[in-house]
Formats: C-alpha cells, sequence, structure tokens
C-alpha cells in the first residue's frame, strides 16, 4: 500500500497495546480493556457509534490472538477476551490450524455488488448515451436522473465511457478486485467469505479492504510469550527486505531485536545465497535434459497458486527450498530447541511456515515495529552489532523484483551457460494467465521469476515503509557493501 | 542563506512504524516554487511521543509541531504560510 491508510494504523496501535499488556505480563487482566482504551467515548466513532467500533476492536484483539473469526459459535459473543488469552494458553497452537486470513464479519460492509453506479451528477440529458447503448437495457430514467438496475447489469462499463458528464462511478469490492484467484466471495448477506481451497495466502485482500475487514490470524503471543521469557532460547531470522523497513542500518536493528528479547538473529538471504547456489545448479541440469524452462520456487504464494491453480506448470517449478527453510534448518542445527522466528513482510510465509518442520513462527514487519514501540525500543538510537549469520548482497537483493533471477542468470553465466530471463512482477488476473501458457511463451532457456507482490517482498502486506523509500535504502545498503 | 522553512522529520521508530515511513517521500512532493525555501531534516526521535495522548508521527516546521503529520498536511502548511 503506498499511501497511509488508517485501517493498517489502526492495526498497529492495537498490537502496541496488545504487546504492552504482554511485556508488562498482564494480558490476561487487562485485555478486556482495550476496545475502550482503543476506541474512548470522548473520540468521534469511525463506524456508526462507538459500541460497533468497540466490537470490531475486540473481534481484531481475537484474531491477533489467532483465532479464526470463522469459528465463532454464537455463545462465544458474550464471552471475554480474558477468557479467549485463556484458550490461547490452554489449546497451544493446534489453535493456529486452518486458514491464515481470517474475515471479520462485523467489519465488513458488505461491498454493494453492481460496479457501476449513477451519482447526482447525472443531469439526466436528452442524447441519454448511457441507456441507449446498454446492451442489458437496465438503465431507466426516473426524477430527471438515470438508474441502473443491479440485478441485471452486467458491469461492462459501456454506460461510464459514453456518459458526457463522466457522472457513472466505477465502484469496485476492494477485496474480490484484489484477488487473483477469485477466492474471494460474498455470501447470501453480501458479507465476504475466503473460500481456503483457493485462497493462496497472498494477503491482497488484506492490503485492499477499506474497512480493514479481513485480517491475518497472528502469532504474536507465542512470539512475544517466548521472546518475553529467559528460559525460551529464540531466534529471530531476519528476511532481506527487511532493510529498509526502520530508517536505519541492519547492526542497529540487530541489536533492538536482541533487546526485544531475541537471543540469536540471523539473515535470511544467507539462505538465499544457498538457494540461488541450488537453483542454478538445478537450472543448468534440467535444461540439460531438455526443459524450456524453470521457474523460481521461493515465493510462497506463487507456489500455492500453482498447487491451487496451475497444476500443468508444476514440473517447471524449482525443488529448491526456500531461503526461509535453508535458514531455519541451519539454525535448527546451530541452536537446537530454539523457538526459530522468521520476520518478513509475507502472510503467505505463514502458511508455508507451519508446514515446515524448519520454522517455528512467523512475524511481520508491522507488528515486529509494535513490538519495538511498545517495550521502548527506538531503533535509531541503538549501536551497531552484528548478526549471527550474515548473507552477502546476492541473497539480500532477493527482496526486489528482478533480485532473484538476476542472482540465478548472473551465476550460470559465470559458469559458462547463458540463460534467458523472465521476471512476473505480481500476481494478477493478467499474469497468472500468462503463466498457464508460459511454456508456449517463453524462449528455451529460460529462468522465470515469480514474485506474488508487485515490486517484491518490499511491497509485501505486512510492511512499514513505502517500497519506494524501501528500494532507496536497499540500494544505497548494497551500493556500500560493495568491496 | 537560511531558508523559509526548516522541517525536521522525526524518524523515532514511533512515528516511524505508525505513519511516518510515509514522510520519507516528502522531498519529492515539495513543489518547485517552494524548493528553494525549504530544507528537510531527517532527525532521531524528537521526543514528542513521550506526551499523553501523542499522535504521532510528529513533524517540526520552524516552531510549529505538526502532529498526525502526512505529507499531504505539510505541503498545504507551506502553501499557506
Amino acid at each position: 500500500m503506498n499511501y497511509i491508510n488508517n485501517a493498517s494504523l489502526l492495526k498497529r496501535q492495537l498490537t502496541v497495546r496488545f504487546a504492552r499488556l504482554m511485556f508488562a505480563g498482564n494480558l490476561k487482566e487487562r485485555i478486556d480493556y482495550l476496545p475502550m482504551q482503543q476506541a474512548p467515548r470522548d473520540v468521534a466513532a469511525v463506524r456508526c457509534c462507538v459500541h460497533h467500533d468497540r466490537a470490531v476492536i475486540r473481534y481484531r484483539l481475537i484474531a491477533l490472538l489467532g483465532f479464526a473469526i470463522e469459528n465463532e459459535k454464537p455463545e462465544d459473543e458474550a464471552r471475554s477476551l480474558s477468557s479467549f488469552v485463556e484458550e490461547a494458553e490452554t489449546s497451544g497452537e493446534s489453535r493456529l490450524a486452518g486458514s491464515v486470513l481470517t474475515v471479520i464479519d462485523e467489519a465488513c460492509t458488505a461491498c454493494i455488488r453492481a460496479n457501476y453506479r449513477v451519482t447526482n451528477v447525472c443531469r439526466g440529458c436528452v442524447a441519454r448515451p448511457c441507456m441507449m447503448n446498454c446492451p442489458k437495457n437496465c438503465i431507466s430514467f426516473a426524477n430527471g436522473q438515470a438508474h441502473i438496475d443491479e440485478k441485471t447489469c452486467i458491469s461492462c462499463g459501456i454506460c461510464a465511457k459514453v456518459c458526457p458528464y463522466h457522472s457513472i462511478v466505477y465502484q469496485p469490492i476492494p477485496c474480490e478486485e484484489a484477488c487473483p484467484v477469485d477466492a474471494v466471495t460474498q455470501d447470501a448477506r453480501g458479507k465476504q467469505d475466503i473460500d481456503a481451497q483457493k485462497c493462496i495466502n497472498c494477503g491482497k485482500c488484506l492490503q485492499a479492504c477499506p474497512f480493514g475487514a479481513i485480517m491475518e490470524r497472528s502469532e504474536i503471543f507465542e512470539i512475544l510469550r517466548a521472546i518475553t521469557n529467559p528460559a525460551e532460547p529464540t531466534v529471530a531470522l531476519i528476511a532481506p527486505s527487511i532493510i529498509g523497513q526502520f530508517n536505519t542500518s541492519l547492526g542497529k536493528l540487530v541489536t533492538a531485536l536482541r533487546r526485544l528479547g531475541f537471543d540469536h538473529v540471523a539473515e535470511v538471504a544467507w539462505g538465499a545465497d544457498l538457494a540461488a547456489e541450488k537453483e542454478t545448479a538445478e537450472l543448468i541440469e534440467r535444461l540439460e535434459h531438455g526443459q524450456t524452462c524453470m521457474t523460481s520456487s521461493c515465493c510462497p504464494a506463487y507456489v500455492e497458486a500453482v498447487d491451487k491453480h496451475i497444476q500443468q506448470l508444476k514440473p517447471l517449478v524449482s525443488d529448491t527450498l526456500s531461503p526461509m527453510q535453508y535458514t531455519g534448518e541451519w539454525a535448527g542445527r546451530q541452536w537446537p530447541g530454539a523457538r526459530r522466528i522468521f520476520i518478513g513482510p509475507c502472510i503467505a510465509k505463514r502458511a508455508e511456515a507451519r508446514l515446515s518442520p524448519h520454522i517455528e513462527n512467523t512475524l511481520t514487519y508491522e507488528e515486529l515495529g509494535s513490538f519495538f514501540i511498545a517495550a521502548g525500543v527506538d531503533v535509531t538510537e541503538c549501536e551497531e552489532s552484528v548478526a549471527d549469520l550474515e548473507a552477502s548482497s546476492v541473497g539480500r537483493k532477493f527482496a526486489v523484483s528482478g533480485g532473484v533471477s538476476a542472482a540465478i542468470v548472473g551465476a550460470a553465466d559465470a559458469s559458462g551457460h547463458t540463460v534467458n530471463e523472465k521476471v512476473i512482477n505480481g500476481l494478477d488476473t493478467r499474469s497468472l494467465a500468462t503463466l498457464k501458457a508460459l511454456e508456449k511463451i517463453v524462449k528455451p532457456g529460460t529462468f522465470v521469476e515469480v514474485m506474488s507482490c508487485e515490486g517484491g517482498c518490499i511491497n509485501g502486506p505486512g510492511v512499514i515503509s513505502n517500497p519506494v523509500v524501501a528500494r532507496r535504502f536497499l540500494e544505497k545498503m548494497l551500493e556500500e557493501k560493495k568491496p | 542563506m537560511t531558508k523559509k522553512f526548516r522541517i525536521t522529520i522525526c524518524s523515532g521508530t514511533t512515528c516511524y512504524v505508525l505513519g511516518g515511513a510515509h514522510l520519507l517521500m516528502l522531498a519529492e512532493a515539495i513543489p518547485a516554487d517552494l524548493k528553494d525555501h525549504v530544507e528537510i531534516i531527517d532527525s532521531n526521535c524528537i521526543k514528542a511521543c513521550l506526551y499523553e495522548n501523542a499522535q504521532p508521527p510528529f513533524v517540526q516546521i520552524n516552531d510549529y509541531l505538526m502532529s498526525q503529520a502526512s505529507v499531504a498536511k505539510v505541503v498545504e502548511y507551506l502553501r499557506s504560510h
């Protein structure tokens, strides 16, 4: 999201309040007051009234605790939040099973189905090109203005195009529009549902909803409990895109993570270095065996899209593990028994991590930023220190679109193999169509990099920085690090 | 020569996470006719967030402390002063 947005700020503020209580060790005693503190009576309500605001905040807290809102039983509405904390404590991580995304029914406003609407700019002109050109005859005139019949409108958009006053506007359903795989649909009441069979956990709907009705089921409860417990060893596995997320150097960030309570810090870009090496060898071998092309496998939303929607592409996807998994595997050998927490911009990584034996939990940058605020750690004022596991600039470039293919093609070139490259920058309906026909489109001997987020991981659903700023930081750092 | 506007963007972590990250786009958003009158300073925490009910992110423009600052609000302020 390139623009400042109140829905995501609200989520961060709430995460700060939640984390403050966890750091103070009194979440269970105080959590039921958070809706009142976040939406006090003397501040104008965002929704119809302060009570509705608080009801939505209550559901956000339930999602922050890791529960799926869809699993709510009728009697749960009367439950205290502290009873959910108790359930999280006793049920353990089994409650996290299932989809990563959850829809807060109470926050969803049931967007209007018809995509085109006549505004009061309409002057009811004599020409009436909207009515004359509508292929479904669904425009009528009443009180001097045009009216679209929602039941018969097919959203072709001709009326909007031909109106001389630009009085007809396109009104999208943002979450459905953002979903590249048609996994988000309305139920009979107009509220949105996410079909887990189709969902690839890319998180685009979550970024798109102006009401913040879609939330990820967070793991901050487990993570905060672990980092505040001196007896439990923890490793922060930081994704390459973390550079540029906090307006500071990597060294200061490493110190800040240790101050939060992480015992060890490892750069996932190290795993990216390793993945690039393995993927290059795999690519050369596959091409020598006559395969036309191979695609990257580091983006979990893309891998899920292949599994659920483009099965025929599966043989072309690299078998190389993701950088997160290589780094997690290394950390498991280095610090046996430590809780390995991946920190990144990604929602789909959470789904990948739940299936991986090498990662215990995942945290987004947004959540990490909220932790810093709650703990009173100012990253810019920390001293520099060095991560336990460092990476090269090759792996760090995995964070931006084009970085993976540059690494692979460069490595292949160095070993005397000329490989073509193709970059799929962002998943949407059009790029998915390209992927479906990939073998027919690409030149033989091509490496195809696919990233679900446009611009790469620096534009993921869990980022803090504007991607333009993040890219600038990353490039500056790579420039400085050049030998 | 001193510039007419001295703008200090607070880049402390609290401001940065709660919306301040977008303020780093400010330099690009300053209108051409104002560019010569503006000096932008990227600062460590200016401690404005320590007050009760503080509303980050903060930007200091000369003597004026702007809370809940955004690129658009800063540009609008420069225009009207």
